[in-house]
């Protein structure tokens, strides 16, 4: 389970590091499967495999749209990468030192993950980066309800993974032409 | 005290469909607001904070994906701040370890409440000239009640019974800064539209302290006060919309009577949430109650400067307002069906 959670930090590490499409899809991927595999010892076997098939939906969904590039760790990225190993050397520290309890691997990733995908969200601009970041919360999401004492079952879990597999899918709303016209060509202001 | 938020979101979604300005866009309203309620009617029946938390996201993406001045990540960075503190506490409260962990809990629940309504400090970016339905106004004034609402309860099941007085304290401290905030903002800020937000907040606070009291006499001033911005202040906003637009303050009688519904005076809604606010403040803290009857002092300035802002309703708007206004009174003479249809 310990290298399950870890392979979760990995991916949840690419979706921050990466600003090419390929990069994010890599980093969902891995995100899904590892959450997958710390979801079926808590109880959820069924929350597991929508863990999987959600997250792999919105993994290829991710691969097939937008420019073909992986963009690992861009130029001007340092700030992330220690975002993303302080977050985890804080989170290994609370889980494994602070609280008590058989399911380590679970706690650090469902707080790692989470806290990273909302770190990326907010500070992004891009819609294709921001719409990963969200499908790969919603699978912590989905995970996180097997911290209960008592499980809820695997309708979190698969509510998650639903969320994941269609998220990507939302149609955009045109911006109206007033407001194009009148708006700066957007910038990544992510600070990469 | 869900049904009965959805059941007052409802009727306030027909009020503003049926009596919307002749402009308006009727279809999106209704489309979107059916689309909230649906929403809304998911969390009331979610049985868990983590399904709660998820329909929340569900909301914000599609939210954000509405035609706007905002672009599509500056209007989810709000709700999904909230998503994540809501997590984060959810997470902290279910594991085994030191008391202190299920404080920061706690805090992460109330702080991920704040930013999913847009209270402060996590207040939406507010842009005047936004449509309606893709503005922060749904969160605070349409989805939010009934979704503090779930999360209070539902929340009251999963904090540590050491944390509680925690939660109830960082209730109650929000509440007080939004409050406060609110009332001055809406009496002091120069736009008129930002004022009616800011209004919003205000009310809002008094509904965290009636939360953070844990007493029934708390728990039903804050399901009055969170009635009476469904039903009393969003439709009301939606009609001043067009006068905010052309800038005409007026001064007619229906003005005033529009600034007392605002105020939460006597005989409308307002009027017993605050003294049942008071009365459980009193019961729990006294202090507390003299600085709640200071601070309700400050709606006065800024409701009549809102009231103002409404200009003259006419046609079909001014048998809306007449509609809210008789909804506000019978609320506040008689609000004790409400509130034992909610069992309190």
């Amino acid at each position: 389970m310990a290298g399950a959670a870890f392979v979760a930090w990995v991916g949840a590490a690419i979706v921050v590091l990466a600003d090419g499409r390929r990069g994010q899809a890599l980093g969902l991927a891995l995100l899904a499967m590892s959450l997958a595999v710390l979801a079926w010892p808590a109880g959820m076997a069924a929350g597991s495999v929508a863990i999987a098939l959600g997250g792999l939906i919105a993994a290829v969904q991710c691969w097939r749209s937008g420019p073909a590039a992986w963009g690992i760790m861009p130029a001007g990225s340092t700030p992330r990468l220690i975002l993303c190993i302080a977050s985890a050397l804080f989170v290994f520290w609370l889980a494994a030192s602070v609280t008590s309890g058989p399911d380590a691997s679970l706690r650090f990733a469902v707080i790692v993950v989470s806290g990273l995908m909302g770190a990326r969200v907010l500070m992004s601009r891009d819609t294709s980066v921001v719409l990963t970041g969200i499908a790969a919360l919603a699978l912590a999401l989905g995970l996180a309800s097997g911290l209960a004492a008592q499980s809820p079952g695997p309708v979190p879990a698969i509510v998650g993974g639903l969320i994941a597999a269609g998220v990507l899918f939302v149609p955009a709303a045109p911006i109206p032409s007033a407001i194009q016209a009148a708006s700066p060509a957007p910038t990544d202001s992510d600070g990469a | 005290m869900e049904p009965e938020l959805l059941l007052g979101s409802t009727l306030a979604l027909v009020l503003a469909v049926v009596f919307a300005p002749p402009r308006a866009p009727r279809a999106n309203l209704l489309t979107w607001g059916l689309l909230g309620l649906a929403g809304m009617a998911a969390i009331a029946i979610a049985p868990t904070l983590d399904l709660i938390v998820l329909i929340l996201l569900v909301l914000a993406v599609l939210q954000a994906r509405l035609a706007s001045h905002r672009d599509f990540a500056t209007r989810l960075r709000a709700p999904v701040l909230a998503v994540v503190l809501l997590a984060l506490g959810l997470a902290l409260e279910r594991m085994q370890g030191p008391v202190v962990l299920d404080r920061f809990g706690a805090v992460g629940i109330v702080a991920g409440l704040a930013a999913a309504v847009g209270l402060l400090p996590y207040a939406h970016e507010f842009d005047p000239e936004e449509s309606l339905v893709a503005s922060p106004i749904p969160w605070i004034a349409f989805v939010g009640p009934l979704l503090a609402a779930a999360v209070v309860s539902r929340a009251s099941g999963v904090v540590a019974a050491d944390a509680g007085d925690a939660f109830g304290a960082m209730l109650i401290g929000l509440g007080l800064l939004n409050m406060l905030w609110g009332a001055v903002g809406s009496w002091r800020t120069e736009n008129d539209a930002a004022a009616w937000r800011y209004s919003f907040m205000s009310d809002w606070g008094l509904a965290l302290c009636g939360f953070g009291l844990a007493i029934a006499d708390g728990r039903a001033a804050a399901l009055i006060i969170l009635f009476s911005i469904v039903l009393g202040r969003l439709p009301l906003y939606l009609w001043s919309r067009q006068a905010l637009r052309e800038k005409v303050p007026t001064d007619r009688p229906i003005n005033l009577v529009v600034a007392a519904v605002l105020a939460g005076s006597a005989p409308f809604a307002g009027f017993p949430a605050r003294v049942l606010l008071l009365r459980g403040a009193t019961q729990l803290y006294w202090p507390l109650a003299l600085v709640l009857a200071a601070a309700m002092l400050l709606w006065l300035p800024g409701s009549l400067r809102l009231g103002r802002s409404m200009g003259v309703p006419r046609g079909r708007q001014a048998v809306g307002v007449a509609i809210v206004l008789a909804l506000n009174v019978l609320l506040g003479v008689y609000p004790q069906p409400l509130l034992t249809l909610a069992g309190l």
